[in-house]
């Protein structure tokens, strides 16, 4: 009977509640696979675009391995404005973004863009902006929008509109070698030659804000390091010491760079201060080689690659010199760094049995991942969003432009041109 | 002449008389020389003596040769006294012979007399001889009769002797039997005395009941005293107990009343808390019921949801920028049929295109799973979803 009573009390205490209580289904996990989005081709009034900008945004998604547009012939219908959408049928496509945009042109010469990103499923307009730009303007302004597009459903920061410096070695039929250093898209397309040289040119690393270059080049028979500016060209040669003068790199403030000079006989890390020219010793190592050294997005520390230890490690010393830090412990081999925006990650050559691959290592932890798998990759540089790792690498026997993003997951090959590529490095994203 | 033949005769008579008186003493003494002489002989029962001991047959024996020795003596005595009677006898024959010899005399006298007188009375004498031959006939059958008392005697003599062995054996057997009877007499005094003291154990006894019979008696009187005493009092009491039980079956009428009363309030009660026990029964029966089932729903719920979080998750497409430790709740309100009706973001994990991520997710998987069963179904109808990157 009290066991009868309890049962009768405990349902009554156990009903309401439960009433009241709302189902709740945890979900963890999900994938991270390619979302599927769908890129309407933008209409067209007027004069058509010399440059077909969905085309050029749904191959930047698709690029980055983050999104899957729909095929074009799965499209069920064509809108270029929402009036225009019936959110329910896009939504039997199980797309979540719906982009649509015209463009549209008076003289052929100057183009207005409109684009709109829709949420299918809430029939909202997540990013929607209108844009006048020359017609020379039409691919920049389609990475852009494949930034924001990007952004919109990611939520990570777009690097299509960015661009890449690497260096191009092309053989002459008399087996000579011309030398180029390079500036194309970010996807590798629309490269345009900033410096030719029959010499080798090398290391090249951009300005924080993207305007600038610096590089090695041996047109004066010797290494040497020049600063030149994107959009005038004009260069100059900010060290040509006695000895090797290479492996430039700008600080975060853009005032200073970070060098290697042997000038006092053994290769050692300096600072230069390019206002004033005024230059810095950072390591005080005759023993060894010190190179290869990148800032910290603070500017106070330095990273470089030292034979200190008897292998090539990578160490971290302030910028101001003192003493060195040794931070790869993992493999016999690591070399050439760089460090993610967020200061939080660097990559790194890693050599496992003999071969080269792209590895990261939490800075924190000190875990090490290996991202690549061919054995001949070198140059890693973190993307400005810091989520892609571009870096050189062999197919064929030819030096080729690769990217991995830092999980690994997506790997993708950039500007496979005819010519040998070696050296890239990732612009910063320009404000 | 007469007379003297009468004397003659009377004379005659005597000395016949005498004659055989002799002759009967001689017989006698003849008799007594040649009676076989009595020996008491010892005589022992030897089976009889199997119970006596040496020194009492021993006894007995010197006893018996006392005995036998007195006898003798005795006997000597007897024989003595009859030779002294015999001398007497001889002497009276003698004297009376001549007495007799005087008579002959004075009978010849007197024969002459008689024969004097015989021819007078030779009638007379005729008969009188009859009649003497009667009265000889008369004595010879008086002596035949005292023959045959003497006879008699006798045989009473051997008889008395025969009984006087008889007798001693009888003594002996008397003794044996004084004795036997001794020891019996003992035995029967033992037995008397135990006898006596049986008799004096049911005198007691008796006496015991006696006085148990009258204290039973005065008991029983008492008893009857009291009894009637009792039975007065009972008389008294069962008049005070009629009392009181009519008083009592007042009473009992109302506590009867008053019970049927309670137990119809009892009754009542009874049924109410049977009616309570049934509704509780029925209700914890209902609960039961509720109880397996909001089981059976819950687990039609339980599946459903794996079914739709499955669904979810693989509909949902997490940005890569979310970090750990991102999440958000959302809230979902379905159509019948499983169609999305809202999905409402109601704490926001802080990114919003994880946020976004989250509810494309739910309306990507739409149609949801939905249970046919319309309480499983209600119960999905509206539910919250927690998405969290790990």
């Amino acid at each position: 009977m009290t066991k009868l009573w309890l049962t009768v009390i405990w349902l009554l205490a156990f009903v309401p509640w439960q009433a009241q209580a709302e189902l709740v289904i945890e979900i963890t996990g999900g994938t991270e696979a390619a979302l599927p989005i769908a890129i309407v081709p933008f209409g067209n009034t007027g004069f058509a675009p010399p440059e077909d900008i969905s085309h050029v945004i749904s191959n930047d998604l698709a690029r980055s391995g983050r999104f899957a547009p729909l095929p074009q012939q799965d499209l069920i219908s064509q809108p270029h404005e929402k009036a225009q959408i019936n959110f329910q049928d896009w939504r039997l496509l199980r797309s979540e973004g719906l982009l649509v945009g015209k463009v549209d042109s008076i003289d052929g010469e100057t183009y207005q863009v409109q684009f709109q990103l829709f949420d299918v499923y809430k029939a909202q307009q997540l990013v929607g902006k209108r844009y006048q730009v020359p017609a020379s303007g039409l691919r920049r302004l389609a990475h852009q929008i494949a930034d924001q597009v990007y952004q919109a459903l990611t939520g990570e920061i777009g690097v299509f509109s960015t661009r890449l410096a690497f260096v191009t070695a092309i053989k002459n039929v008399d087996g000579t070698k011309r030398f180029a250093l390079q500036v194309s898209d970010s996807d590798g397309a629309n490269p345009r030659t900033v410096l030719q040289s029959k010499q080798p040119i090398m290391s090249p690393n951009w300005s924080p804000d993207g305007e600038q270059l610096t590089y090695v080049s041996f047109e004066n028979g010797n290494a040497e390091v020049f600063v030149q500016e994107m959009t005038s060209g004009r260069r100059n040669s900010v060290a040509a010491f006695k000895g090797l003068n290479s492996a430039p790199s700008w600080s975060p403030d853009g005032k200073k760079l970070a060098l290697t000079l042997s000038k006092a006989g053994n290769p050692e890390i300096y600072v230069l201060e390019l206002a004033t020219g005024r230059l810095a010793r950072v390591t005080h190592n005759s023993q060894a080689i010190d190179t290869e050294a990148v800032w910290m997005p603070n500017g106070n520390e330095l990273v470089f690659t030292s034979d200190r230890g008897g292998r090539p490690q990578i160490y971290k010393v302030p910028a101001i010199g003192g003493r060195a830090e040794r931070l790869t412990f993992e493999g016999s081999y690591n070399a050439s760094p760089d460090i993610s925006p967020d200061g939080q990650m660097m990559t790194m050559v890693h050599v496992q049995n003999g071969k080269f691959y792209i590895a990261v290592q939490d800075l924190a932890t000190g875990a090490v991942q290996v991202l690549t798998d061919t054995g001949r990759d070198e140059s890693p540089s973190f993307a400005p969003n810091g989520r892609v790792i571009l870096y050189a690498t062999e197919q064929k026997g030819k030096g080729v432009l690769a990217a991995v993003s830092v999980d690994g997951r997506i790997h993708q090959r950039l500007g496979e041109s005819g010519s040998e590529v070696r050296e890239p490095a990732w612009s910063p994203i320009r404000k | 002449m007469k007379t003297s033949w009468i004397e003659t005769i009377i004379a005659g008579s005597y000395a016949l008389i005498l004659h055989i008186i002799l002759l009967a003493l001689f017989v006698i003494g003849m008799e007594s020389q040649t009676a076989p002489k009595f020996v008491a002989q010892p005589k022992v029962d030897i089976v009889q003596a199997t119970v006596m001991d040496e020194a009492a047959i021993l006894q007995e024996v010197a006893k018996q040769q006392q005995l036998e020795d007195e006898k003798r003596r005795l006997e000597q005595e007897r024989q003595q006294e009859i030779d002294k009677k015999l001398a007497d006898t001889q002497q009276e024959l003698a004297r009376k012979e001549q007495e007799f010899l005087d008579q002959q005399q004075r009978a010849e006298l007197e024969q002459k007399q008689l024969e004097l007188e015989q021819q007078q009375q030779q009638e007379k004498i005729a008969k009188l001889e009859q009649e003497r031959k009667l009265q000889e006939q008369k004595t010879r059958e008086a002596e035949q009769q005292r023959k045959l008392e003497e006879e008699k005697k006798r045989q009473a003599e051997q008889q008395r002797k025969q009984e006087e062995e008889k007798k001693q054996q009888a003594e002996q057997q008397r003794l044996i039997e004084e004795e036997r009877r001794q020891k019996a007499e003992q035995q029967r005094k033992v037995e008397e005395q135990r006898a006596l003291e049986a008799e004096q154990a049911r005198k007691l006894e008796e006496e015991k009941k006696q006085k148990a019979e009258q204290e039973r008696r005065a008991e029983e009187e008492k008893r009857k005293l009291a009894e009637a005493d009792r039975k007065a009092e009972e008389q008294r009491k069962a008049e005070a107990e009629k009392a009181r039980k009519l008083e009592e079956e007042k009473k009992r009428q109302a506590e009867e009343d008053r019970k049927a009363e309670e137990k119809r309030k009892a009754e009542q009660e009874r049924k109410a808390k049977i009616a309570e026990a049934d509704r509780l029964l029925q209700e914890s029966l209902a609960a039961e019921q509720q109880e397996q089932e909001e089981r059976r729903v819950a687990g039609v719920v339980d599946q459903y949801s794996l079914m739709i979080k499955q669904r979810v998750k693989r509909y949902w497409i997490r940005p890569s920028s979310a970090e750990t430790g991102l999440q958000a709740t959302l809230r979902v309100s379905l159509l019948p049929g499983g169609d999305v009706k809202q999905v409402t973001v109601i704490k926001s994990s802080g990114n919003s295109v994880f946020d976004r991520s989250a509810e494309s997710a739910v309306y990507k998987a739409a149609p949801l799973p939905q249970p046919t069963d319309p309480k499983a179904a209600a119960a999905l109808r509206d539910f919250q979803f927690i998405f969290k990157p790990e």
